[in-house]
């Protein structure tokens, strides 16, 4: 999506991100449409008015976003968007720092019932902590006291039942 | 756990407690620790209501009992997970209804079977459906409803597709051969205005829905859908008796709740299980519960509820495969 | 009237305030907490109210009920986590006004809002419930789906910059509704045999996911900023911002009522539809979205404005609007009350006292949330580095304690991706969580009025309802049609 540096103008090249959302979304809207409709949604021999049917609504909203997709994206090639303030801002960010939110992430997503809430959170939060390079000793310990204090309000007083951890027990 | 040890465990204890006149014997006694009353719905609905009641009665039996929401699937995603098993199985009862049976008939590549998978309590509650149509309906009887929906086309609603009421009229419309067409709606909640105005002509609503509207005369009540009359509407006939002209004989559908286990329950587990289950159900709590939601004590026992079950997956099975609801 | 020592006798019990009192703050603290409900505090709380006197009971119910609307806001001004469905609204103004140093401003806007609503409801519910209960049994399949219809049109004015933009997402939340089960047939739709997806996705996570997570994302994505020490206090409301926000906040609870008062519509559509009626017809329109205190007053005036008129259909039909009134019911029925007709010939007494407790509920809620606004406001001075790990952290377990289900998880991380892509791409969440509510109800409405109609199609017209929402959608589509060629002639830009 880096296209800056071959266009110093304020605007954007015939390669921009509304060009190239459009492209994309028309892609996506077309298999939605010809493939994963007719292929996943079954039309039973009952079906006497097509307003009824399953599949009317996904198709009429599926058109819908091919439609103005492609508005999108002859828009964009046609009338290149501004650049925004907010692009240079997400230019080179320290791997570090998003690779370990991505960990943080899987290690709620898929380790959540096997180290149970308990120990996953203190994993993710310290990843988190780490990630922004945060100095103070004390503020680690906070990764180690919240998740634990939390799960415990949940499962004593709210009474919601966390996973306990399915490698401990 | 091992049955020995549980016999040598209670006959020392029985020793010790002679011995030494100690109050407690509940340790070694199942639960001993926390149970779980597993509601495969979401907080609010009959399920619900009635599971959290009996919790509360259960607990002067059992000590803590907890209820826990697992909704997913019609019933189908909690029930898949009690028939897993796993490390709290044996502190684990799941408050079974109509759902568990037809779950088992409309929900595709389901991994357990509904009965074999489980051990068998008791059916706790059983609350009628009963057959209403708007108080502006040209019906009076149920012989004029079938008479007209055989000659023209009327509609039934439902809380939802698979949902007892929904089942309990497309049984009727498979034993009349009515035609008549299923109106789904989202909960009691949407699906009651529309029949107390009349959009749709006819519905096999759960009692503690309807009743009040049957008592200030905006509904009529036709028939109970059970096998024998309600003591809350003396004077309305089962759907059974006023329609055996139409090939209604043998009709009887209810909503149920009753409690299961998973199938490695220990004896003695299911034994306390049940004694207790009785022993709330003889309570006056209990009793003066029922009327509030139109309902009557459940029946079926241990094997005799095992049946009642099997037969219900053999019945809405065939229903669903008629009414053309997708497995 | 006769009996009017018998109400205080039953109404003046020590009891019932503490029920009130307790209630609300239960309400607006598990309210605020991301994932937990009102719903599911409503649930928790049922069994503790078996052995109470049947007004205390519904009195602790109704307390955490409207706690938790109010609860809901707190986190979405403050981390843009909704707390509940229903706050998802209140964020498009009131989190742009934290991070601008406002979270005091925004918190009180939707606090005094809140508590102007409620009252309004609540004299409706009172003086109005036999009236609307009318209108109420009047809406069928044909109304409501010209309700839906009208609804629908507020994707336009929520849309951001970008009208297309905002229809791509209202496409992509309406195809997202669709998986599932259907409706009618109960044939699969976009299953693909994971019985996770059985039933639609769960509301929860998505909502949890579209809004907090992107937050989350952006902050490790983004050049590392110094945090900046905004005095969390902050300026408070001024008279001039109530004054300006007045008409809205009117506007929006009647809104609220009326939504209210029709079973299954619910707090969200009204809180949307109370916004985007007050965008439209604000003088300060182009400010929504970008941190407009009237935004953050029309949103809550909406959703609170149901929150006593969802009683009118309970007290007086003995129908629940929603889930929340259901377990209501339930207390009810525990109690060997029915709600109803009957209730009103048979424990008028009950009745008015139950009424004089909502009444006062309100007053409660004006002092617990200034109080929770106090003590919550304090989280808008945390350095993100240390909040956003500790908000994830209730993301997760509150989308988990949802259904008790690692697979809400996953939806919710993967809808944090999606939000993040439409962050990035000028995509405006709000669209798509219209379409994704609206888009079930539109397709139910529109095949249960086809099947009534065994059909006749001029059921879609059958009467002076359907032809209001008509005229209003109509009316609505017209609007947006003549701004677009106003904003199109002026500025010369192509």
């Amino acid at each position: 999506m880096k296209q800056t540096d071959i266009n110093h103008s304020e605007y954007h090249g015939r390669v921009n991100p509304n060009s190239m959302l459009g492209a994309a979304l028309v892609i996506l809207a077309c298999i939605f449409i010809f493939y994963l409709v007719p292929q996943y949604i079954e039309v039973s021999g009952m079906v006497k008015n097509p307003m009824m049917s399953p599949r009317f609504l996904p198709l009429l909203a599926g058109w819908m976003v091919l439609l103005c997709s492609l508005i999108l994206l002859v828009n964009g090639l046609l009338w290149p968007p501004k650049h925004t303030e907010a692009e240079a801002f997400h230019a080179g960010i320290p791997k570090l720092r998003w690779v370990l939110m991505l960990a943080a992430g899987a290690v709620y997503t898929m380790l959540f019932e096997q180290l149970g809430a308990i120990t996953s959170g203190v994993i993710a939060t310290f990843m988190l902590f780490l990630a922004h390079h945060l100095r103070h000793f004390s503020i680690y310990l906070l990764a180690l006291l919240f998740p634990v204090v939390v799960s415990l309000l949940f499962i004593y007083l709210l009474n919601v039942p966390l996973p306990a951890g399915m490698l401990w027990e | 756990m091992n049955r020995l040890i549980v016999k040598l465990t209670s006959v020392m204890t029985l020793a010790a407690a002679v011995t030494f006149p100690i109050p407690s014997v509940a340790a070694s006694e199942w639960p001993a620790d926390t149970v779980k009353l597993i509601v495969p719905y979401s907080p609010g609905g009959t399920t619900d209501i009635v599971s959290r009641k009996v919790a509360d009665l259960l607990k002067e039996e059992l000590g803590n009992v907890v209820v826990e929401n697992r909704p997913g699937a019609g019933s189908t995603v909690a029930t898949g997970q009690l028939a897993r098993g796993g490390r709290d199985a044996d502190h684990t009862i799941l408050m079974a209804s109509p759902g568990h049976a037809i779950g088992a008939a409309i929900y595709p590549g389901l991994r357990y079977d509904p009965v074999e998978d489980f051990r068998f309590i008791r059916n706790v509650i059983s609350i009628p459906n009963v057959m209403v149509v708007p108080a502006s309906s040209a019906y009076n009887s149920l012989a004029e409803f079938v008479e007209a929906a055989r000659n023209g086309e009327v509609t039934f609603s439902s809380p939802g597709v698979g949902s007892s009421v929904h089942m309990s009229g497309e049984l009727f419309k498979t034993m009349t051969g009515a035609n008549m067409i299923h109106v789904p709606f989202r909960g009691s909640g949407e699906a009651l205005p529309a029949l107390l105005a009349g959009d749709v002509d006819v519905a096999f609503e759960n009692m503690p829905t309807v009743l009040p509207h049957i008592k200030s005369g905006k509904l009529k009540a036709l028939a109970v859908t059970t096998t024998k009359r309600s003591p809350f509407l003396p004077d309305v006939p089962t759907v059974a008796e006023a329609g055996s002209d139409f090939g209604l004989a043998g009709y009887k559908t209810s909503a149920w709740f009753g409690l299961i286990t998973h199938k490695s329950m220990p004896d003695d587990a299911v034994l306390k299980l049940r004694t207790s289950v009785a022993d709330v159900m003889a309570g006056e709590s209990f009793k003066s519960f029922l009327p509030q939601l139109g309902a009557e004590p459940g029946e079926e026992d241990g094997e005799v509820f095992r049946t009642f079950v099997a037969e219900e997956v053999v019945k809405w099975d065939g229903v669903a495969q008629q009414a053309n609801v997708k497995k | 009237m006769e009996n009017f020592s018998e109400v205080l006798s039953i109404f003046l019990s020590v009891d019932n305030f503490i029920a009130i009192a307790a209630g609300v703050l239960i309400g607006v603290v598990v309210g605020a907490i991301p994932g937990l409900t009102a719903t599911m505090a409503v649930a928790l709380a049922l069994p503790f109210t078996f052995s109470m006197e049947p007004v205390t009971a519904i009195l602790l119910l109704v307390g955490i009920y409207k706690g938790g609307m109010y609860g809901g806001s707190i986190t979405a001004i403050l981390i843009r986590t909704p707390g509940s469905p229903a706050s998802a609204c209140t964020l498009l103004d009131g989190y742009p006004l934290a991070q601008q140093g406002h979270a005091k401003k925004a918190l009180k806007a939707a606090l005094y809002s809140s508590c102007v609503a409620d009252v309004i409801s609540n004299v409706a519910l009172i003086f109005f419930a036999a009236y609307l209960a009318k209108i109420a049994l009047n809406f069928g399949p044909p109304e409501y789906f010209w309700l839906i219809c009208f609804s629908l049109t507020i994707i336009i004015s929520i849309s951001g910059d970008s009208i297309v933009k905002g229809l791509i997402a209202a496409g992509l939340g309406i195809i997202v509704s669709n998986i599932g089960l259907d409706a009618v047939y109960g044939s699969q739709r976009l299953t693909f045999d994971n019985y996770n997806l059985m039933d639609r996705i769960s509301f929860v996570p998505l909502l949890i996911g579209l809004f907090a997570i992107p937050e989350i994302i952006e902050f490790y994505t983004s050049k590392v900023v110094p945090h900046v020490r905004s005095a969390v206090s902050g300026a408070s409301l001024t008279l001039a911002e109530c004054k300006r926000s007045l008409k809205s906040v009117i506007r929006g609870s009647l809104i609220g009522v009326i939504i209210g008062a029709i079973p299954g519509t619910g707090a969200t559509a009204a809180a949307f539809i109370s916004y985007s009626e007050a965008k439209r017809n604000s003088p300060n329109k182009h400010n929504f979205g970008k941190g407009e205190v009237e935004g953050v007053a029309a949103a809550e005036a909406g959703n609170n404005g149901v929150a006593g008129a969802t009683l009118i259909p309970l007290l007086s039909l003995g129908i629940p609007g929603d889930v929340i009134t259901a377990i209501i019911l339930g207390a009810f029925m525990i109690h060997g009350l029915t709600p109803g007709p009957v209730l009103f010939q048979e424990n008028l007494s009950l009745v008015y006292a139950l009424f004089c407790g909502i009444l006062l509920s309100s007053v409660v809620l004006l002092v617990v949330g200034n109080a929770a606004i106090r003590y919550f406001s304090l989280i808008a001075d945390i350095p993100k580095a240390i909040l956003l790990p500790i908000v994830l952290m209730f993301c997760v377990y509150g989308a988990y304690a949802v259904n008790n289900s690692t697979f809400d998880i996953g939806l919710m991380m993967v809808f944090g991706l999606l939000g993040f892509v439409f962050n990035r791409t000028g995509i405006a969440a709000a669209p798509f969580l219209i379409g994704f509510i609206l888009g079930p109800m539109f397709e139910d409405n529109l095949r249960r009025t086809l099947l009534i109609s065994k059909g006749d199609p001029l059921v879609f017209f059958r009467g002076p309802i359907a032809w209001f929402f008509i005229a209003l959608t109509v009316a609505s589509l017209l609007f947006a049609v003549r701004r677009y060629w106003k904003s199109r002639k002026v500025p010369a830009t192509a």
